[in-house]
């Protein structure tokens, strides 16, 4: 056991970790140049195995934590690192494990997204960032409608996607991160209906800003022992809404962005921009909201630097648009369960390294006099 | 000589002059860049733009009176001062200018009409996107944006010139003015209501019954309809705004002669101007005393947002002193000091080399105090401030080393790397006003301020530990078998490496702890986070190497060498990244720069880095 300890814990795996680290974090930053910040995050350092050059395998910047980790928690095993002389030290690796954990958490459960309010509106769900979903919606219902969502995992090439409130089968033909909608030339015998008569979507190389990305897809309605069996395509803000009468029962099919709902609606009052005067430069933006919860309704100024937290949720600040209808205001919403862990650890480990160095440094920066001079 | 003269200057300005005198033209608030700045400023900064330099040297003309000379003789001013220092011999020949030997200077005339017969080059070129340009596009454009500009602050304050002369005693009484008196078209618009009798009865009559009151009217109209041609030149906003007005954009001179109504404050400053404006048409001194006064009057009577009159001799003050070109010289004496006690070796001379260090350091304080009063900041917002204040930090870390090690060690690397920082720094001030304004998100918080300040502490630490590192390196080889001094060098990089380490680390999590309060997000591998982060890495793999004798003491000096390079990627490398396409001019020079220091750390880390190594196994033959 001790032996074990010895051989994980042993500096060496870190330093050799750390150099690989290094290597990864050179390469994501180049690469974002080509391929943009979320693709090269998620190829680098979201990652378990990284693909260089995409084709060797090599392991991911995850992986590489993962291991940074296991070595710094087992060095806290060791007897001999449990002396006053080394206090500063335990206590800044503590830190570290710390740091590391709360990267984990964020890492795994932590989501974000985005809320377009325009003035006078309320809204009540966050837009993800980058997932997607497709949404059945069952309109004949008495006194709901009747979602039915298909999330992002499930909008794989050939995967056949069928629920209990569904009398049919939707197969995905395709999948596109980034597409655009094209006239269709010549007139084909395959079945196809909607939009996808005229037009068909063409796929595109994903864009350096994922967010600019506008995804697409084809599916295929089967067994619903109607003419609506046949092959659909929908694209991200889609004007025109797909719909289908099966069995008696009308559906809307929607392809949007992933929603989370919230408990609370938020409702923009005022969206605020303030120039440094006589130039462009922004000083400051802000909304004024009102947070609606069981229909009492809470006046709250969010802006620049000044976030509202509720329920677990932040919304920030983080960008506007300035459209004929209106001003919107475009809240970023982060649910973080990890986001005190920087902080403590952050204070843990400068108070370690301040230990270590008081006890340290003294000895560290004079000159011994008892030298051969 | 120039150095003894900076050296006499910088002894006078030991005693702070806070207040920087009275109050004169220097001192106009104007709006420009987002903030009221004095019109000694605005001046320098336009100049700089123009003609390279913050004052017309070959013509000894202060900035100041550049600027107002500009505005009183505009004609003069375009036709006969030298303002526009065109380097490259491409634009010059597209011109049609001569490319003279030695100064490159041309008068706005030339430059106007080289421009004139450009002008659908120049349309085309402004239609392209901004990454497509060519460096001599570039160029073009930018001397046509000078010219474009210069004209209007040359004719921005036309209306307030007196340039207009009323003869006629009945004219000259109704006007509000003297026979013979010379007076501005703020002036004649003012009273212009009271003639309009007589001008309706003139234009009832056929022109050749016109008394010759009645003549000269018609004339001063005519001269009036052309000066407000100039209406258009609005960049001097000196004017404060309305007390209604919300978004405090502040007015120019000739936005006020549209016919509104003025408030006091308003109609104060605009007088006070005219009349300052007047007496140095006339040399007429106690008339510009008296007008100055009154400006200074009517800036205190503005109702909303005043600005600080303090403040603007401050900064005047502040551009005067040149306080960073006060402590470079220190520095350098400094250096020059501990240079000779080298070779004489009395002890008082490194005292002497001492005092310079920390004299150059006062200043260099002061300099960095001032920035933060005048703009009511933390030190450091912006590169340039970046650069100022991680040199401040290697000198205090140099005084404290010195203090500790009395053997001129602090004093070498303080004044050598405080010197160099200060010459990067001038290098990125000949930018244009070095005190901008920021955008939104780096306004006012305190997460961003700490963020900034510490990792700027860590990159002078680092520095300092590559300085020491190369200090170990030459020791070495000097002195390999002086075991007990290279130990003790070893050990005080080792300190510095922690103390280097232990603000990266904090200053990269506090950043991460700014983007968590800003935008939701710890940590979003964005370039300039991974930059600071690869410092850190770079010295916990250096700390763990030592600790597993993977580096030994001449390996981990090499390392902390290195190390320079990593600080350098993550500080100015990364914005190249971020910039991406746009290398051009500027940039590629700090490219080139960039690659150039890479290139000098390698060659001299590795090479002393070997040479210490044979030094030490000859040593060993030997014994």
């Amino acid at each position: 056991m001790k032996q074990i300890i010895k051989t994980i814990s042993h500096p060496k795996i870190f330093v050799y970790t750390v150099i690989w680290l290094m290597v990864l974090t050179v390469l994501g930053t180049i690469a974002q140049r080509d391929i943009g910040l979320y693709a090269s995050q998620q190829k680098y350092f979201s990652s378990y195995i990284t693909f260089l050059g995409d084709t060797i395998p090599a392991p991911g910047g995850r992986f590489t934590m993962i291991i940074i980790l296991v070595n710094l928690m087992s060095m806290l095993f060791k007897h001999n690192i449990w002396k006053l002389r080394k206090a500063g030290i335990i206590i800044v690796h503590l830190g570290a494990v710390l740091l590391f954990i709360g990267s984990g958490v964020t890492a795994i459960f932590s989501s974000e997204g985005n809320m377009v309010i325009y003035e006078g509106a309320q809204s009540n769900y966050v837009d993800d960032y980058h997932k997607m979903e497709l949404a059945v919606v069952n309109t004949s219902k008495k006194n709901l409608d009747e979602y039915t969502v298909f999330d992002q995992p499930l909008l794989k090439k050939s995967n056949k996607l069928s629920h209990e409130n569904l009398d049919f089968v939707i197969e995905i033909i395709e999948y596109y991160n980034n597409c655009k909608v094209q006239r269709r030339t010549k007139s084909s015998d395959i079945q196809y209906k909607g939009m996808m008569k005229n037009f068909d979507l063409i796929k595109l190389k994903p864009e350096k800003e994922s967010a600019q990305n506008r995804s697409g897809i084809i599916y295929k309605i089967e067994n619903s022992d109607s003419n609506y069996d046949g092959i659909y395509g929908l694209i991200l803000g889609q004007s025109v809404i797909q719909t289908a009468t099966i069995n008696k029962q009308n559906f809307e099919f929607l392809f949007r962005k992933k929603r989370t709902y919230l408990p609370f609606s938020i409702e923009l009052l005022d969206f605020k921009k303030v120039l440094h005067p006589g130039t462009g430069i922004a000083k400051s933006y802000s909304s004024e909201i009102n947070l609606i919860e069981d229909g009492l309704p809470r006046r709250v100024l969010i802006q620049m630097n000044e976030p509202l937290r509720y329920r677990g949720y932040t919304f920030f600040q983080s960008s506007f648009i300035e459209a004929p209808e209106g001003e919107a205001t475009v809240l970023a919403a982060v649910k973080n369960y990890g986001r005190l862990f920087p902080y403590i650890s952050s204070i843990i480990m400068a108070v370690g390294l301040l230990v270590h160095l008081v006890i340290n440094l003294p000895r560290l920066l004079r000159k011994q006099m008892t030298g051969n001079k | 000589m120039k150095f003894c003269i900076r050296f006499l200057i910088g002894f006078h300005l030991i005693i702070p002059i806070l207040n920087g005198g009275e109050f004169d033209e220097r001192h106009f608030p104007i709006q420009d860049g987002g903030r009221i700045k004095p019109l000694d400023t605005f001046a320098r900064t336009q100049l700089l733009a123009l003609y390279g330099k913050r004052s017309v040297k070959h013509d000894g003309l202060s900035a100041i009176d550049w600027i107002i000379d500009l505005a009183l003789y505009p004609e003069k001013g375009q036709e006969v001062t030298k303002v526009f220092n065109i380097r490259s011999p491409e634009v010059v020949a597209s011109l049609g200018l001569e490319w003279t030997n030695n100064d490159h200077k041309y008068v706005f005339n030339e430059v106007f009409s080289g421009l004139q017969k450009q002008f659908e080059l120049i349309s085309e070129i402004q239609s392209k996107p901004d990454e497509t340009l060519i460096s001599f596009e570039r160029q073009l454009l930018e001397i046509y944006f000078n010219a474009t500009r210069f004209r209007a602050i040359a004719y921005s304050l036309s209306c307030l010139v007196p340039v207009i002369s009323v003869n006629d005693p009945v004219l000259a009484e109704k006007l509000n003015s003297s026979p013979g008196k010379i007076v501005s078209y703020a002036h004649l618009i003012k009273y212009l209501p009271s003639i309009s009798e007589i001008y309706r009865n003139t234009m009832e009559k056929p022109e050749k019954e016109w008394s010759r009151t009645e003549k000269e009217l018609i004339n001063i109209l005519l001269e009036l309809q052309e000066i407000s041609s100039n209406e258009t030149s609005q960049v001097l906003k000196l004017i404060p705004p309305s007390h209604l007005d919300k978004t405090g954009t502040w007015l120019s001179p000739w936005e006020l002669m549209d016919g509104r109504s003025h408030e006091p404050h308003q109609d104060k400053i605009l007088i006070a101007l005219e009349r300052y404006f007047a007496g140095r048409y006339e040399g007429n001194e106690n008339k510009m005393i008296s007008a100055i006064e009154d400006y200074r009057l009517g800036i205190l009577s503005i109702p909303t947002s005043k600005p600080e009159i303090n403040l603007l001799k401050k900064e005047t003050w502040v551009n005067e002193a040149d306080l960073f070109y006060t402590s470079v010289t220190f520095y350098i004496l400094a250096f020059i000091i501990l240079g000779l006690s080298w070779m004489i070796q009395p002890k008082w001379m490194k005292i002497i080399s001492y005092g310079s260090l920390i004299l150059g350091l006062i200043f260099h304080t002061y300099g960095i105090y001032l920035r933060m009063v005048i703009m009511s900041r933390p030190p450091v917002s912006t590169l340039y401030e970046t650069i100022i204040f991680v040199g401040f930090v290697v000198v205090v870390f140099a005084v404290v080393i010195q203090y500790l090690r009395r053997d001129g060690l602090g004093l070498f690397i303080g004044s050598v790397s405080g010197t160099i920082l200060h010459y990067v720094s001038f290098g990125y001030a000949a930018d244009g006003d070095t005190l901008g304004m920021l955008v939104a998100v780096l306004n006012s918080n305190f997460w961003l301020a700490t963020h900034v300040t510490t990792i700027t502490l860590g990159y002078g630490a680092s520095l300092v530990a590559g300085f020491i590192g190369h200090i170990y390196l030459i020791e070495a080889i000097r002195k390999p078998h002086d075991v007990s001094n290279l130990k003790d060098i070893h050990k005080n990089l080792f300190g510095i490496t922690l103390i280097a380490l232990f603000f990266a680390l904090f200053g990269t999590i506090l950043g991460g702890i700014w983007a968590d309060q800003s935008w939701g997000r710890f940590w979003g591998w964005d370039p300039k986070e991974n930059g600071a982060l690869l410092i850190v890495l770079w010295q916990l793999m250096m700390v763990h190497m030592r600790l597993t004798g993977l580096a030994k003491p001449a390996g981990f000096a090499l390392g902390m060498i290195m190390n320079n390079i990593v600080v350098m990627i993550a500080w100015f490398g990364v914005n190249l990244l971020n910039v991406g396409l746009h290398s051009y001019g500027f940039t590629n020079g700090v490219a080139l720069n960039l690659v150039l220091f890479a290139v000098l750390e390698l060659i001299t880390g590795f090479g002393t880095y070997y040479w210490s190594q044979t030094r030490k196994e000859s040593l060993i033959v030997e014994k």
